[in-house]
């Protein structure tokens, strides 16, 4: 039993990860709110951030920012100091760019949505395109699949 | 639909603790990615070949200064996207 609880605790970052995922997941699928599942997409986007900068960590490390790499004494950066590993910091720098730029395009479409339906509640849109046009609903679909 | 939703959500969530046992430790200096050579020459040579001392910075607009001009990209696109999404619109 104790082997199972090191194992959970040596990589309890992705159980905390994984753990935020679901909720985001959940949150994408099974609401019917347009913004909550916006809300839910920004919880798994960050938990893939957290992943990956939980990758990068290294034990008794510090942020990569050589110690003594300014000023004059440039030359003499410390070399036994630990660093966490730069790389995934940069790749979720970028993502996080990439995030915001999606999470204002996808507000800006519900907003839209909001004025042209009066409501942001799935079920409402999809019934009121019902209404306006028939031929969108599937029973309509499946009927006229029918005749031709 | 709610219970569809939450199988498919926990089996997810499974398949990633299942792969995710063998990642290395939290922490561990001896993970593969710590221990790749770009690493290890970012971290060593990124002052002496950019002139920055903090290492994402000179990784983001030296190394990596295409990707960051595509970024710039994104954000135009998106921007862009969401004038033409909010615009006031004549009828």
């Amino acid at each position: 039993m104790s082997g199972v609880l090191d194992i959970v605790y040596a990589e309890y970052n992705y159980w905390i990860y994984v753990t935020l995922m679901m909720i985001g997941f959940y949150a994408m699928i099974a609401k019917k709110n347009l913004i909550k599942k916006i809300i839910g997409a920004n919880i798994f986007q960050t938990a893939i951030f957290l992943f990956y900068i939980s990758l990068g960590e290294v034990e008794g490390g510090t942020a990569p920012i050589l110690v003594g790499g300014h000023g004059e004494h440039a030359a003499e950066v410390a070399h036994e100091v630990i660093y966490v590993n730069p790389l995934p910091h940069v790749l979720i720098l970028t993502a996080i760019v990439v995030a915001v730029s999606t999470t204002a395009v996808a507000l800006a479409l519900v907003i839209r949505i909001y004025q042209e339906y009066g409501s942001i509640e799935e079920d409402v849109i999809l019934a009121a395109r019902r209404k306006l046009q028939p031929e969108f609903s599937e029973h309509a679909r499946l009927k006229g699949g029918e005749d031709e | 639909m709610k219970t569809l939703a939450l199988f498919v959500v926990i089996l997810a969530g499974a398949m990633l603790i299942y792969a995710g046992q063998d990642l290395p430790a939290f922490g561990d200096i001896n993970s593969p990615a710590y221990q790749h050579r770009m690493t290890q020459y970012f971290i060593e040579n990124s002052l002496s070949e950019s002139g920055v001392p903090n290492i994402v910075t000179a990784l983001l607009a030296n190394y990596r200064g295409y990707d960051t001009l595509g970024e710039t990209t994104v954000i135009f696109t998106a921007g862009m996207a969401v004038i033409l999404l909010l615009r006031r619109r004549e009828k």
